[in-house]
């Protein structure tokens, strides 16, 4: 990676800075979720690991979070954006080195704002922790030079057409550089109060509604008809979707707050609007799904479309929790609890993670040439990630009514803690399986780049059987 | 808007983004901007200070140039008894609290009322000033308003700390530091809900609660009670010292992490703390071999544990 | 941009820009990848209408409210009656709440939410009726442990100015709401018909 960094730019093979980031969003999923896992313990055993300042749960919670956004599913994504974007307009990358620099940068500003966060300076806002400074690093050294590598490609594609997929990449790209910006303004500003409260949750709510769930949906909006050959069932629901998303997934901010004595009117308004998010997750799953028409075995034989599908049907859970849990009419109940934690993690670990998953397999047996190193290890690392998801969803969701159900009859409070025991247990079983699923993902990947079945020049890595 | 027509569909996109950004952002920050600071959101921002997170006083959140918080009954000045009064000394270079740095922070009554008979604007951070909230009845309402008394009686800053005793001085701004460090309100909400929980956990705020304070760290998952309302519910400073050393010798199913870290190396008698041996006396008496815990040693003053009480005790 | 408006439901576009569309949209495959135009299933059309419905329907604040002071005013009201006067205080309190359930009172499904106890009503008694004596509106106060505070909601403006303490079932929330919803069906409608009309299916070339 370090000699493309001032190479010439026609020495940098295409697809480098995409390769670079696959591998560097594995290792960061590893790291996410092993924290993760270690977080769980502690909740389950809170004298484990105990009397550290730098090991405890409070210093540990959010860089499990942000290392997961971050780390995770944005460089994920920044990978997809840079080998599907030419993909789809029939051209390279506008700039690799742009690329390759990018990811050095993401690296580097994401360790650099972890460490900080994990010695304790932080903003002290849930999602936004970043000291401002970092949320400029961000900005500036991580969306902005893959903004515009995004945006140029767009621009000088070879085709008049662009695919609904580059739609969501161009629009999501510049859409989270104005969420950083106007979100963190309560720490550039000194904004303060409850301003500074819903502002906090104005931005986690957009950088998940206008960066990763429209990013993720796009990806698969690639996958689906590449990996199966058949054509997007709609161009008119694509448009229904984006459109959607921009309008409907922009407006709820305030539902996050709906027990703070914001303004009713707002409120009003953003529960409404939350509900109306279903409007684009409709038009999600209805497209992608109807794309499948005809191939279905694909869901049981491509790891790739297993993945993506097995996320595109988790989009169903998840909006229909995110649609109805924010309405006064449930938000009372399921407030604050263990529910919403479950919930958290089907929009991140369940629907998104596993679009992503099929976007790093995929994308990355493309760029190496190489077919997957081992399809049962692949299978493997499916199966833990839906299997330990679901357990931490499951316990998760139990736990979150238990707490419901203490805060409403007023049951001591310790008492919601005991019965909970059993469920934290289940969780940190769950989230273990997912990390270690994940150290075997990695394992394979670094595999297939080094023993890979090399792919024939104009073949597609799914066309090829194979060997283990 | 044809098939492919991007230039249009771009100004759409522009247009639905700025539409909702508008009705969520600048919307909503006329009615929340318009709202009066009410007594305790001075209160409460008098105690912490600026900011509860990073910051350029404070880079490492470890609590620097915070304000302390004194109750005192009598003049600083002359030494004649007073009535008892919670004062906020900021004492040089500790910046003073967003209500008085910034203007429309604290409602246009309050703003006035604390320029004219509380002499806010002459205070200089660089030679510290002390604050005390005071009400007033304006038109047959009582409106709240903060006073400059190093300004209006003379109280210096060095005074009025020098008059007050240790167990009267609340080290509540360093306090809230360490609470967002240490990361409380990852577990421990803020935020009384507005439906039922509130008899438990005591009345939801008021908008006008919070003006002037960042963050708020209201917390969103709540795995231990809420603490908004604490301080009425338990007092007890020999309970918190147990509880944030060990938190199973008060409670045994609690899951709160052990904070005995926050003690630093020595305790209130200048005594060297000896972790090792009181976490082994500690297995001893949770594994039954010794009938009684190890004593938990009292935090220095100067301790991270003792804002950190502090601070909690002070949330009524 | 050429418009037509005699056949809105099929296309909004010209003749000859559609049949542009058509043929790029044949011939023109974006990373080997390809769209057909199908039109928006009916089935989902109509989850389309019954989410949007419901999204109204549900916002309405009619569950998890808390207890306010007025629910308990004929409750405390009737405290005084001679009926119960040298009665236990549980047999005083059964008779208050088959009195009140009698005379067909609005809070009725509230107060069987929260049942209260006799001293539960003597600690918040002479809060509520000097409440009462100054005039304002009961529903305002809410009720915590035994004292009855002002409510935290932040609820309409009254034309003074001051803000209404109650949970409103209609605000300027639910009206921008609708507007932004008329908005975006307009603007998505015109969007999807401005394609050649969806009874085309492109065959992609030779994909």
């Amino acid at each position: 990676m370090f000699k493309y960094l001032f190479a010439k730019a026609e020495d940098i093979p295409a697809g480098s800075a995409a390769v670079y980031f696959g591998f560097s969003s594995i290792v960061w999923f590893v790291i996410g979720t092993g924290i993760g896992s270690f977080n769980a313990a502690k909740l389950a055993f809170p004298d484990f690991v105990t009397g550290s300042e730098i090991l405890s749960f409070g210093h540990m919670r959010q860089v499990h979070v942000l290392a997961v956004i971050l780390g995770w599913i944005s460089m994920a994504f920044a990978m997809a954006m840079m080998y599907i974007t030419p993909a789809l307009g029939n051209t390279k990358l506008w700039s690799e080195k742009l690329g390759v620099w990018n990811c050095l940068l993401w690296n580097v500003g994401l360790s650099l704002g972890l460490f900080l966060l994990w010695l304790g300076i932080t903003s002290g806002r849930e999602y936004s922790d970043l000291p401002w400074f970092i949320d400029l690093v961000v900005v500036f050294g991580l969306l902005l030079p893959l903004g515009i590598n995004v945006w140029m490609t767009i621009k000088t594609r070879r085709t008049q057409g662009i695919y609904t997929t580059n739609w969501f990449f161009g629009a999501a790209t510049f859409m989270v550089i104005i969420v950083f910006l106007v979100g963190n303004a309560p720490e550039f500003f000194q904004l303060t109060g409850l301003t500074e409260a819903y502002m906090t949750w104005w931005f986690a709510h957009n950088v998940l509604g206008l960066w990763i769930t429209p990013v993720a949906a796009a990806i698969s909006y690639y996958i689906v008809p590449k990996v199966t050959g058949n054509p997007l069932y709609s161009h008119r629901i694509g448009h229904l979707h984006f459109w959607s998303v921009v309008v409907f997934y922009s407006t709820p901010a305030a539902h996050h707050l709906m027990s703070a004595p914001l303004p009713e009117w707002l409120k009003s308004f953003a529960s409404v609007e939350g509900v109306l998010i279903l409007v684009p997750a409709i038009a999600f799953v209805s497209n992608l799904l109807l794309t499948m028409t005809g191939k279905w075995r694909m869901f049981v034989e491509n790891i790739e479309i297993k993945f993506t599908i097995t996320g595109v049907m988790m989009a169903i859970p998840l909006n229909l929790q995110g649609g109805f849990q924010q309405t006064r009419a449930i938000n009372w109940y399921i407030h604050g609890t263990g529910w919403i934690v479950a919930h958290a993690h089907l929009a991140l670990l369940g629907f998104s993670t596993f679009l992503e998953a099929a976007a790093v397999y995929y994308g990355l047996q493309t760029l190496l040439r190489r077919k997957l190193y081992s399809l049962g290890l692949a299978n493997f690392h499916f199966w833990m990630l839906l299997i330990g998801f679901s357990t931490y969803w499951i316990s998760m969701t139990i736990a979150g009514l238990i707490q419901g159900a203490g805060k409403i009859y007023e049951v001591p409070y310790i008492d919601v803690v005991i019965a909970e025991h059993p469920y934290m247990i289940a969780r940190w079983v769950g989230g273990t399986m997912v990390f270690l699923g994940n150290c075997v993902w990695l394992f394979n990947m670094w595999k297939t780049a080094r023993a890979g079945t090399v792919i024939p020049a104009g073949r597609l890595p799914h066309e090829l059987a194979y060997e283990r | 808007m044809a098939f492919r027509e991007y230039k249009v569909g771009a100004r759409m996109f522009g247009l639905a983004l700025g539409t909702s950004m508008f009705i969520t952002l600048y919307m909503p920050s006329l009615d929340m901007g318009s709202v009066a600071a009410t007594a305790s959101a001075m209160e409460r921002q008098l105690g912490f200070g600026r900011v509860g997170g990073f910051s350029y006083e404070d880079p490492f959140l470890q609590g620097w140039a915070k304000p302390v918080t004194v109750d005192i009954d009598k003049d600083p000045k002359t030494g004649a008894p007073i009535e008892p009064t919670r004062a906020y000394v900021y004492e040089a270079n500790v910046p003073f609290p967003n209500g008085i740095r910034h203007p429309r922070i604290l409602g246009k009554a309050s703003e006035a009322l604390s320029e004219t008979k509380g002499h806010v604007t002459e205070a200089d951070e660089s030679h510290g000033a002390v604050f005390v909230v005071r009400e007033t009845t304006q038109n047959g309402v009582s409106v709240p308003y903060i006073e400059n008394v190093t300004a209006t009686k003379g109280w210096a800053p060095a005074d009025t700390i020098a008059v007050s005793s240790d167990s009267a001085r609340s080290y509540i701004g360093k306090g809230k530091i360490m609470f967002v460090r240490e990361g409380c309100w990852w577990c421990h909400t803020l935020l009384p809900e507005q439906t039922q929980d509130w008899q438990y956990f005591g009345a939801p705020p008021m908008l006008g609660d919070f003006n002037g304070e960042s963050p708020t760290a209201f917390g969103s998952d709540r795995k231990a009670p809420d603490l908004t309302h604490v301080g009425s519910r338990n007092s007890s400073r020999e309970w918190m010292n147990l509880h944030f050393f060990n938190p199973r010798l008060v409670q045994p199913h609690s899951i709160m992490p052990r904070y005995d870290y926050l003690w630093g190396d020595k305790d209130a008698n200048g005594k060297p703390i000896d972790y090792d041996a009181w976490r082994t006396a500690y297995n001893d008496y949770e594994s039954g071999k010794t009938v009684y815990p190890p004593e938990v040693p009292l935090p220095a003053a100067d301790s991270e544990a003792r804002a950190l009480i502090d601070f909690i005790i002070n949330l009524k | 941009m050429g418009w037509r408006f005699d056949n809105p439901l099929g296309t909004l576009t010209t003749d000859d820009q559609n049949a542009r569309a058509k043929k790029l949209w044949n011939e023109e495959a974006l990373g080997a990848i390809t769209e057909d135009n199908n039109r928006l299933p009916q089935p989902i059309i109509g989850l389309l209408v019954l989410t949007i419905v419901t999204a109204f329907l549900i916002t309405f604040p009619l569950w998890g409210q808390r207890p306010n002071a007025a629910m308990f005013e004929p409750y405390i009201e009737l405290m005084d009656a001679p009926e119960i006067q040298g009665k236990s205080d549980d047999e005083a309190m059964a008779f208050i709440v088959a009195q009140v359930k009698a005379s067909g009172n609005e809070w009725l499904p509230k107060l069987e939410r929260h049942p209260v106890e006799m001293d539960d009503l003597r600690l918040i008694r002479d809060q509520v009726i000097e409440l009462k004596n100054k005039g304002v509106d009961l529903r305002e106060y809410n009720i915590v442990g035994n004292k009855v505070v002002l409510a935290n909601f932040e609820g309409n403006k009254r034309p003074d100015g001051t803000v209404e303490r109650i949970q409103p079932w209609w605000d300027k929330g639910y009206t921008i709401d609708i507007f932004f919803i008329i908005f975006f069906c307009l603007g998505v409608m015109i969007a999807v018909k401005r394609l050649p009309e969806y009874d085309w299916q492109p065959t992609h070339g030779d994909h």
